[in-house]
């Protein structure tokens, strides 16, 4: 659905079913330079067993307009105020990435908003190498092949796909390029800025679970194991064989842990 | 773009890891219609498109989803979906953009079947199309109107060798907001790769270059995702909400995969142009060599090149790698490595000698088919183009005394020492007439 919020047209899918507000919400929150597609196999899956499924571009993302925001504790305030927007009192958080420092922003700030955290190939900080930087400002096509060829692991290297005739890279590629050009740029900088990672991780005292990959090179598991110790009550869950984009590479282990996690 | 491989290691290994429960090295052929679900849960997120995984062959299947896999990455597509021929392929592709009432802009050079397709049977059902000359840029452009859902072309058309300027189409039909279909059977993605030259979704009949030994048929569409679907109403059957799979937008819920994701729920599901996993099998083999097959079908072209355009017998010939061919500049710039392995020329003495030449040639074979790893030849007019009238064989830029030539992996003496023996006979046969 397209909203207005905050002055600019906001696309939110909700897993092709009509808002009950009724219904515990999913509030999905996509990582850098992504959108709500990150989440094409568990909107749907969560939306047709229950739940009420928020999975919202952000502004410059996907189908919504506007322009990208430019730090991570913004990201944060506005997921809260479209919940605000949505009449959403409170939901689960689940964030990929990026939207994992949002989500524990989001829990720090706005603790009312969140009732359960999942954190899938999260970290407390993501510093961003100053190559990748100046090539999503400079050249974004180069910066969008080299995260995608960098966050996926072997496998979907070699095009194996549980989605029959989809590619990992490909459409990983072309998820990325559909955004304005300079919203990747916006993203690893607010990342890269970041540094209360570990303040917010220390604050969140909602019931946690992080979702981590064995072969994550974008925030690499020991990172993700170190998360988990920090926050207070955090079950962590490793998945072997698999990369930084776990919602596409493993979207059963995923949708398994989160649905446990949230029932 | 490309992930961590190369073009020649995807031929090999795009689409499959080797099986982790048996060990399988080679691509298993799963010779059954359907799977056994997990459970309920299980079965109702593959019914809902929830998750990815297999129900049923008709729509899907792990060895065909291995070649799906495989020359979606070969040709740089988001997905690809395998069907039982080119023609299915093509079809599918239209109905998945079009409905009664919408319009296509098509390429007049082109395979007889297809312009069929488009003149005779889609017109049954309200679909019309205008022809025009593949690189008639601004007849292109005049010919697309408010329901126009798709232009098509060759990138080398059959049997004429014309040769489409993509990019030049492309940029039209990019800022008309009309998706750019391109049949690219002849060329396959080791010469030149659609996606990245401005196309939107590629056609392949697997039957040619791509499986290569002339012993399964299929066809595949590609999706390219790098088309906006949203920018207008335009596209209704992507854009609103599916009438099956609990209404889902696919446009929305798929993104850059949503074409692909219709020809499949739709196409694959009412119309069901299924391949077989056999089939699926032997193009996939076919496929593991297709560099280096491309290579030798090159180097032969060129030798038979070289000798047919130096022979007495032979009137006229037709090759984009050529200098006096009207898309020679266009050729060289899309194709650099070679404009394929199909080569048209006339032989003196018209009909008769060229029925004189077909009947005499050993090595090579006379048969209706393209892209074999044998020689093949064939007398368009009276066999592959014989049903299009005396006005569309003009149109398709055929002449009585066309011999279509598919140079196949031979020695490329043994192929030339077949040709002389079949022009020797061919001489004798005018001069008894």
């Amino acid at each position: 659905m397209h909203i207005t919020y905050q002055n600019e047209e906001i696309f939110i899918s909700t897993g092709g079913r009509e808002l009950d507000k009724s219904a515990p919400v999913l509030c999905f929150i996509h990582g850098s330079g992504q959108s709500h597609l990150t989440f094409l196999q568990q909107g749907r899956f969560f939306a047709n067993r229950g739940w009420q499924v928020i999975n919202a571009d952000m502004p410059a993302h996907g189908h919504s307009s506007g322009q990208a925001l430019t730090t991570i504790a913004d990201m944060a305030d506005w997921y809260a105020g479209l919940l605000t927007a949505l009449e959403i009192e409170n939901a689960v958080i689940i964030g990929h990435s990026q939207g994992c420092l949002v989500g524990m922003a989001l829990a720090q700030k706005h603790p009312q908003k969140v009732t359960k955290l999942c954190l899938i190939a999260g970290a407390m900080a993501i510093p961003v190498n100053e190559d990748l930087l100046s090539l999503a400002q400079a050249k974004p096509q180069k910066a969008y092949q080299a995260m995608v060829n960098w966050a996926h692991a072997s496998d979907s290297h070699l095009y194996d796909h549980s989605w029959p005739g989809m590619t990992h890279i490909d459409f990983g590629h072309q998820v990325m390029a559909a955004n304005d050009s300079q919203t990747l740029f916006a993203d690893l900088s607010a990342c890269n800025d970041y540094h209360d990672g570990e303040e917010a991780a220390q604050a969140v005292r909602c019931p946690t679970i992080a979702i981590l990959a064995s072969h994550d090179k974008m925030t690499p598991l020991k990172a993700g194991r170190k998360m988990a110790q920090v926050i207070a009550n955090c079950e962590v869950h490793e998945i072997a064989d698999a990369g930084h984009f776990l919602p596409s590479e493993r979207p059963f282990d995923v949708n398994v842990k989160i649905r446990n996690f949230v029932s | 773009m490309s992930g961590n491989y190369k073009f020649d290691t995807l031929t090999l290994h795009a689409g499959q890891i080797a099986d982790k429960s048996t060990g399988a090295r080679a691509v298993p052929i799963y010779q059954t219609t359907s799977y056994v679900f997990q459970d309920t849960e299980h079965a109702a997120s593959l019914f809902n498109m929830e998750v990815g995984g297999h129900i049923y062959s008709r729509l899907t299947n792990p060895t065909i989803a291995t070649l799906e896999q495989r020359v979606a990455a070969l040709e740089g597509g988001v997905a690809c979906v395998a069907v039982s021929s080119g023609m299915a392929a093509l079809f599918l592709t239209v109905l998945s953009l079009a409905s009664q009432g919408d319009h296509i802009v098509a390429s007049s050079q082109m395979y007889g079947a297809s312009i069929n397709l488009f003149e005779h049977t889609l017109p049954r059902y309200g679909i019309t199309t205008t022809f025009v000359a593949p690189n008639d840029l601004q007849a292109i452009e005049d010919a697309i109107q408010p329901n126009t859902k798709m232009v098509f072309g060759e990138v080398i058309g059959n049997p004429g060798l014309d040769v489409m300027d993509v990019p030049a189409v492309g940029a039209i039909t990019a800022k008309a907001g009309v998706p750019l279909v391109i049949d690219a059977t002849f060329n396959t993605p080791y010469l030149f790769r659609p996606l990245e030259n401005g196309a939107n979704i590629v056609i392949q009949s697997l039957t040619k270059w791509m499986g290569g030994h002339g012993i399964a048929m299929g066809g595949a569409v590609i999706d390219g995702g790098n088309f906006d679907w949203g920018q207008n109403d335009r596209f209704p059957t992507l854009t609103e909400p599916h009438y099956a799979f609990q209404g889902v937008n696919l446009w929305e819920e798929f993104g850059p995969a949503a074409f692909s994701a219709r020809v499949r729920s739709e196409g694959m599901y009412n119309v069901g142009p299924s391949l077989s996993p056999t089939n699926a099998f032997h193009l996939l083999q076919g496929l593991e060599t297709l560099n280096l097959r491309m290579d030798r079908h090159l180097s032969n072209t060129a030798a038979l090149l070289d000798f047919l355009t130096n022979h007495e017998q032979i009137a006229w010939v037709i090759h984009p790698t050529l200098p006096e061919h009207r898309d020679y500049e266009i050729a060289k710039r899309l194709m650099p490595k070679g404009v394929g392995s199909i080569i048209s020329c006339g032989i003196k003495g018209g009909r008769k000698a060229g029925r004189a030449f077909i009947e005499n040639v050993q090595l090579a074979s006379h048969l209706a088919n393209v892209g074999d790893a044998k020689t093949l030849v064939i007398h368009p007019g009276s066999t592959t183009h014989s049903h299009l009238t005396p006005e569309a064989m003009v149109k398709a830029g055929l002449t009585d005394d066309m011999i279509r030539i598919s140079v196949g992996l031979e020695a490329s003496e043994d192929i030339i020492a077949d040709f002389k023996n079949a022009l020797r006979a061919a001489k004798k046969a005018t001069m008894e007439a």
